[in-house]
């Protein structure tokens, strides 16, 4: 019950309170910093989640094991600029371990990922860009294990969505302020790079989700992690 | 400079320089003040050039110089407020204050990125690990887990991969053929890599990980000098609070800039936040001195 108290405090009054805060005090520049606030604020729900609740070893070493990957795989395919499994993987691990997991990895894999890349205000936009990702993946699994288009589709608007999700953060950044024409210009600057996330999201996805799926079941199985009714 | 010896501003506690950074990067994001600005990224680029071997930072130079102009001269084109028209493009005016305003979100953007790739060169991801451990101890412990998975996974990827090339699987360089033996190696690190966490659980839990009383290992240890140094920070920090809280250094680009705040307040705050802008470039400099001074003696 506690969990989630604080879960709905974290959104229904700390976030609305960042974003006054952030408009009445700082005249300008409010934009970006609020940005950042919140993005951040939003992952401290899953991870207050995930420290409070029973997680076994097991759990946690799949979900460190799984974030490596999505980072690793950065450098299995480095010979393909743009062309990067991470998004895939995240949204993987939200279809089989379900909606904790999956967020938990896309945060954990901006995160350390940036270790090596270089942190910057950008980090938390990634984390949550790519958290969500793996948590909506977590909500239509169903659907995404049953049908190949609809997995492609996913990877497809996936793609789209990280980019655009950056490209809000770079305006702000960029401007102070939401100008939406800079806005404009920085989405066609990133259109080459938009397509080639779109389409690697939905080529990792069609040819990582079956074989990697069946992997992480059987290792559910075996070792009975990540099972509902255990 | 840099390079033989151990950075001197790294030696302090990681609760001082997690502090001292987000001090420094919160202040330059927050004020809207060309000096504050301007000293931000002088301190940074000169912190950076002491950190960097000489190369890596002229590279970076070299990345960062374009974007500067981008980001300067960008800015007239998005934006066309301000009252002194300049000239027209396109029938759109282009205002002195745009100029103005977007030289000075370039100097904030590229000296927010230096303090970060300061920050980077500092804060390394073992003592990100130690701050976050008490907060969230589990995260952390997963975090660490995967940053040691990392190199571990790739050598075993260079493994998988040599195997599969000396069975001449996918050997062309055709891009389908290094996608598809790029997926087939990482596939069989998947497989791998799962069987062994789950090895791993087993063997964490049978060692009773998440017992009560669990102890942890910590090579930091809070001398003197870091206190001196956090307190000082915070109270530069603090004088340049009050005096941009006070409203004294408020400056405003639109309509028309206005004169730059010089009374004394300002230049207060001024002073305050170059010394803490300039305080880990002063202590590398100075123990560069100590070093080479020493190595002469020998």
């Amino acid at each position: 019950m506690g969990k989630k108290i604080l879960k709905y405090f974290i959104i229904l009054a700390c976030i609305p309170a960042v974003i006054f805060l952030g408009a009445f005090i700082f005249s300008e520049k409010q934009y970006a910093w609020v940005s950042i606030a919140v993005a951040l604020l939003s992952c401290v729900p899953f991870f207050a989640a995930f420290e409070k609740g029973r997680s076994g070893t097991q759990k946690m070493i799949i979900l460190a094991v799984m974030t490596a990957l999505s980072v690793v795989g950065r450098f299995a395919f480095s010979f393909l600029p743009h062309f990067k499994p991470v998004t895939a993987i995240v949204v993987i691990c939200g279809m089989y371990l379900g909606g904790e997991a999956g967020f938990l990895c896309g945060a954990l894999s901006a995160l350390i990922s940036n270790f090596m890349f270089g942190q910057g205000p950008w980090t938390p936009f990634q984390m949550f860009a790519w958290g969500i990702l793996g948590l909506i993946a977590a909500l239509l699994s169903k659907l995404l294990k049953k049908s190949k288009i609809v997995l492609c589709i996913y990877g497809v608007l996936a793609g789209a969505f990280y980019s655009v999700i950056m490209d809000v953060w770079s305006t702000l950044w960029a401007d102070g302020t939401f100008n939406i024409l800079r806005f404009g210009a920085n989405l066609v600057s990133a259109f080459p790079v938009t397509i080639i996330y779109m389409a690697s999201n939905a080529v990792f996805l069609l040819l990582l989700a079956k074989p990697m799926g069946n992997k992480l079941e059987r290792i559910t199985v075996k070792y009975g992690i990540y099972q509902k009714k255990a | 400079m840099g390079g033989g010896r151990i950075k001197a501003f790294g030696n302090y506690h990681p609760i001082v320089l997690f502090t001292y950074f987000v001090s420094v990067i919160v202040t330059v994001m927050f004020s809207v003040n060309p000096v504050i600005a301007g000293c931000a990224l002088i301190g940074g680029v000169s912190f950076c050039a002491v950190l960097q071997k000489g190369r890596v930072f002229l590279q970076s130079m070299a990345f960062y110089l374009p974007l500067f102009l981008i980001i300067a001269l960008t800015n007239p084109l998005f934006s066309h407020n301000g009252a002194t028209e300049l000239f027209f493009l396109n029938g759109r005016a282009v205002t002195l204050e745009s100029i103005l305003y977007g030289i000075n979100m370039a100097v904030m953007l590229v000296a927010v990125i230096y303090w970060c790739k300061c920050y980077n060169e500092i804060v390394t991801s073992d003592k990100f690990l130690y701050l976050f451990g008490r907060i969230i101890p589990k995260l952390s412990l997963v975090l660490s887990m995967a940053i040691r998975f990392i190199p571990l996974f790739k050598a075993q990827m260079k493994k998988i991969s040599r195997a599969q090339k000396a069975m001449g699987l996918y050997s062309s360089d055709r891009f389908g053929d290094r996608l598809r033996s790029g997926i087939r190696v990482f596939s069989a690190l998947v497989t791998w890599s799962l069987e062994n966490a789950a090895e791993t659980g087993n063997s964490m839990r049978a060692r009773g990980y998440g017992l009560k009383g669990r102890s942890s290992y910590s090579v930091f240890r809070f001398r003197k000098g870091d206190g001196i140094l956090i307190g000082v920070s915070l109270a530069l920090l603090a004088a340049v609070f009050i005096g941009t809280g006070l409203g004294k250094t408020d400056f405003d680009f639109y309509p028309e800039t206005t004169k730059i705040p010089c009374s004394p307040v300002a230049i207060i705050t001024y002073i305050s936040f170059g010394i803490l802008a300039f305080l880990p470039f002063f202590l590398e400099v100075k123990e560069e001195f100590k070093w080479k001074y020493y190595i002469s003696k020998i």
